[in-house]
């Protein structure tokens, strides 16, 4: 019991200053999400990269909808032999996620025996499935969208926020149900292919260069920078910042008015969208358009356009010659399985619908029950349009049903918003871990997106100072190397820091961070594997990346000097920013 | 009794016994198609007369008698040296040295080369069996000339079943030397090009659906020490397709050294040390012989083969030596006979835990 990181600090009963849930308040599948006990301890936590400012007591919702009950339903529905699903528990307001383990010998080879009749059933079906499952989904969406909130009274907003919620708890049913089995499948080639002596580097690629809902959006931005330039708008673009920009167009009028009037376009078809996974605090684009004007801005700071098309080829070509390649060194038995598993994976693509399914659920799947929030506090008259968020599920229940008044919850909205503001400054020295560290984990979520592989557990066991590292490694995750200055950043919102040819540090990425992929020049995170976000959208845009440092983001400091070697999976920092007038420091 | 058979004259049912297992497999390999060197062997029954008529069986009993089956080092040691010296002092019979020089004539005779560079090898009996290969115990004397020499060899060759090495690796199985009398093969030596060892499965996977070949440049004394890096090359079995070449940075080369008249090793030449060994051309000669082998005797193999410097494309590769595969011989039992989504998944998707 070496390697444990107590939880002490974190133990309380209260969610959020005034809200301790009676028990039952959550919904869950096998184990509810709930604080931190001292128990928790025995078992291994992480912090989860999702949310890096912290979640809103509506926020949390997404704990209980998203991992309660989707992760475990889908957990027993595969089912996964060793586990059922993920769960979390909230050390202020950050996550920390945990798997379910099944200790159980025979039931293990029960549900393994599950596994193996229900697995290749998805998979045959997969196209069917997938296709109804985002029908499903498109018609929650289009049902939501249709409604003018301003004309509902309390009540009806009230019935609202009910079925926007549903619509959030469906999704992420249907969201682990296809994510277990097609990641399932995924690293069962993965592991094939590695037994037959293939380059695990090269695996991902033989899944690349399917073109995705994100990346359509991501072309769609470029072309508006194209028409920006061809409009002569670069100056407009360059003078002002990304949240005056907007106003700036409209005041320049002619080809600015076009301009406008295309972006309008752009948002109404991908502005549904947040800058960060699953959080109702998140404003859409279209509810604040900043992030999108703001990526067409650094966009135009780079000399030349995106080529989408040259760029996608390539990435095909690079596809095609690694599958020749690898193949071209197996007998031909092995070509048989490898033929075979890369069909399989081909039609049930992981790493193609990691990306896609961003778009029809997680980044727009917390939009309705903002909405409903947002109108609900313009009905009752709270001081911010945001401060229903910071009301639990079965208060704001109250508010709308008018069993309590909202002026009852002001006071407390307003310690909330500084207990909020308190957590999301100590999320930078936030432990990475809590509990036991084990010596590895079976979920396939936790190994291959949020990267607990090997490397990282024994990186985030090692003890000692960060301070004089110099050296980081992790998981080779896009190839290439490139120098230049790291930018550290903890969330989307500061992506507008980066500047064409940097190097971009974080605990993780999310859909909203690939238009940065363009602009920087190599990517360096503390989480995920070969198949987490950074990982595929580095392959695509053929930016070095190296995954599961563990600890990037406390090792690297804003402005260091570092390389990334996304083909060796090392980082090295050879200057620290404070120290840039002193030579250069060669790592050993 | 006839002291020395040649290869072309055994039939394949007689010739483990009375060559040994090493020279009787060469003979076995012949009848089934597979190229070997031209040669003779002193059989088992020599060996087994000498150590009669000569008195060495009383010596040789008179030291082994006292020593336990977990005899220490150093007993096993001083009881080999004592047999070892009474197997030097101990002259051949005359009538048997002859025998052996004139078949060594006659060899020369129809290799058309006098004072012909022969292999003598050690060939005893039960060597190379699946559950105790001996492999490397016995020795081998390459590039041996001249009648003198080769009756030394031969002579050396027998002794070599009692180095302290023979001798505990015997006591620690329960084996007794009279269960393995020593034949010894003089054979012809095969000017090479490159030489190596090849495995009709993969070695250390044990996969089967795969041969592998090492090699190296010159004589495969080096390849088959471990003195170099050789040149690694696996081979689809059912396809004959080259998956892969490695070409190894190869620092030492065993040559035949005409001065010392035999088999030296020395530093590789500059312009080989990174060029590839053997081509495809010759891969496919190799692993046609191995195929052959594995297909005669029904069990994985691994073989040292040589290719001639004059080989020309098409010529078949020489085999110098063939055995059971012993280590890793067995098929994983999990390997893929196609595609499974879910038992790969079961396999590699929840930690290794199913």
């Amino acid at each position: 019991m070496s390697n444990v990181v107590p939880v002490d600090e974190f133990v309380t009963d209260e969610w959020y200053p005034g809200f301790k849930p009676e028990y039952g308040y959550t919904p869950w599948s096998v184990e509810p999400f709930r604080t931190f006990r001292k128990e928790d301890e025995e078992r291994f936590w992480f912090l989860d990269f999702h949310w890096p400012r912290g979640l809103t007591p509506m926020g949390l919702i997404w704990n209980e909808d998203g991992y309660s009950w989707g992760t475990q339903l889908a957990a027993e529905a595969l089912p996964l032999p060793p586990g059922r699903g993920i769960t979390q528990r909230i050390a202020g307001t950050h996550t920390y996620a945990s798997s379910i383990d099944v200790t159980d010998e025979w039931e293990i080879g029960h549900r393994h025996e599950l596994m193996q009749r229900n697995l290749p059933r998805f998979l045959e079906n997969f196209d069917d499935i997938w296709a109804e499952r985002r029908n499903e989904v498109e018609a929650w969406w289009q049902h939501l969208k249709g409604f003018d909130l301003r004309s509902q009274s309390l009540r009806g907003l009230g019935d609202y926020l009910v079925k926007a919620r549903r619509f959030h708890r469906r999704s992420f049913e249907i969201h682990f149900e296809i994510m277990y089995p097609l990641l399932a499948n995924y690293v069962g080639f993965y592991g094939a292919c590695v037994d037959m002596g293939i380059d695990p580097n090269e695996i991902a690629k033989f899944l690349q260069g399917y073109d995705t809902k994100i990346m359509e959006t991501d072309r769609a931005l470029w072309d508006l920078t194209r028409q920006a330039r061809q409009s002569g708008l670069d100056s407009v673009f360059l003078q002002h910042d990304a949240t005056q920009l907007r106003g700036a167009l409209a005041e320049r009028g002619g080809p600015a008015d076009e301009w406008l009037s295309s972006f309008d376009d752009f948002l109404e078809v991908y502005g549904y969208r947040t800058e960060g996974s699953c959080d109702i605090a998140l404003p859409s684009w279209i509810e604040d358009p900043t992030p999108a004007l703001g990526m067409v801005k650094t966009f135009l700071q780079k000399d030349d356009n995106h080529d989408f098309d040259a760029a996608l080829q390539e990435t095909i070509a690079e596809r095609d010659a690694a599958i020749d390649s690898a193949r071209a060194k197996l007998t031909s038995e092995e070509q048989e399985v490898f033929d075979a598993g890369l069909a399989s994976c081909t039609a049930a693509n992981f790493p193609w619908w990691q990306d896609d399914h961003n778009y029809y659920i997680d980044l727009r799947v917390s939009l309705p029950m903002r909405w409903a929030c947002l109108q609900i506090s313009e009905a009752v008259g709270a001081d911010r349009p945001d401060d229903t968020i910071y009301l639990f599920w079965p208060e704001l229940m109250q508010v709308v049903n008018g069993e309590k008044s909202y002026n009852s919850f002001r006071s407390l909205v307003e310690d909330r918003r500084q207990y909020f503001d308190y957590w999301a400054e100590r999320r930078a020295s936030m432990p990475k871990v809590l509990g036991t560290v084990p010596d590895a984990v079976t979920d396939p979520i936790l190994i291959e997106i949020f990267g607990l592989n090997d490397h990282f557990l024994r990186a985030v066991q090692a003890t000692g100072s960060t301070e004089d590292v110099k050296s980081l490694t992790g998981v080779a995750a896009s190839k290439g190397s490139a120098r230049g200055i790291a930018r550290v950043l903890t969330n989307a919102d500061e992506l507008h820091r980066v500047q064409p040819g940097e190097i971009l540090v974080c605990e993780s990425t999310s859909p909203n961070w690939t238009p940065a992929f363009a602009k920087i020049a190599a990517c360096v995170c503390d989480g995920g594997g070969t198949l987490s976000h950074a990982a595929i959208v580095g392959r695509e845009y053929g930016v070095p990346t190296v995954t599961a440092v563990g600890l990037a983001t406390l090792a690297i400091q804003d402005g260091d000097e570092i390389e990334v070697d996304g083909t060796n999976g090392t980082v090295t920092v050879y200057r620290r920013a404070a120290n840039a007038a002193e030579p250069v420091e060669v790592s050993t | 009794m006839k002291p020395v058979h040649w290869l072309d004259d055994m039939q394949p049912g007689e010739a483990v016994g009375l060559g040994g297992a090493k020279i009787g497999r060469l003979v076995e390999m012949m009848a089934a198609g597979v190229h070997v060197p031209r040669g003779f062997v002193v059989g088992v029954d020599a060996y087994r007369a000498h150590c009669q008529v000569t008195g060495l069986d009383e010596r040789i009993d008179a030291a082994l008698a006292p020593l336990p089956p977990d005899a220490g080092e150093d007993r096993v040691a001083a009881a080999a040296d004592e047999i070892r010296a009474a197997f030097e002092a101990t002259a051949l019979d005359s009538e048997l040295a002859g025998e052996i020089g004139k078949a060594y004539q006659e060899l020369t005779d129809r290799c058309q080369q006098s004072d012909l560079p022969v292999a003598v090898r050690s060939s005893a009996t039960g060597e190379d069996s699946s559950d105790a290969s001996f492999a490397g115990i016995f020795e081998t004397y390459l590039g041996v000339s001249g009648p003198d020499a080769v009756l030394e060899s031969v002579r050396a060759c027998w002794t070599s079943l009692f180095t302290p090495r023979a001798l505990s690796y015997r006591l620690q199985r329960g084996i007794s030397h009279h269960a393995m009398p020593m034949a010894v093969g003089v054979l012809e030596l095969i000017q090479a090009r490159a030489s190596g060892v090849a495995f009709s499965v993969h070695p250390i996977t044990g996969k089967r659906d795969r041969m592998v070949v090492e090699g190296s440049w010159g004589w495969g004394e080096a390849v088959v020490q471990g003195l170099v890096t050789p040149d690694h090359a696996e081979i689809g079995k059912s396809d004959a397709r080259v998956l892969r070449y490695d070409t190894a940075r190869k620092e030492t080369i065993s040559e035949f050294d005409n001065a010392a008249g035999r088999v030296t090793e020395s530093a590789m030449p500059e312009e080989l040390r990174e060029a590839r060994a053997v081509d495809d051309d010759q891969l496919h000669a190799i692993t046609a012989a191995v195929r052959s082998i594995e297909e005669h005797y029904g069990h994985p193999v691994d073989v040292e083969w040589v290719i001639h410097q004059g080989h020309q494309p098409g010529d078949p590769a020489c085999i110098v030596q063939s055995r059971p595969v012993t280590v890793a011989a067995q098929e994983p039992e999990d390997a893929p006979t196609g595609w499974n989504s879910a038992a790969f998944a079961g396999k590699y998707a929840f930690g290794g835990k199913k």
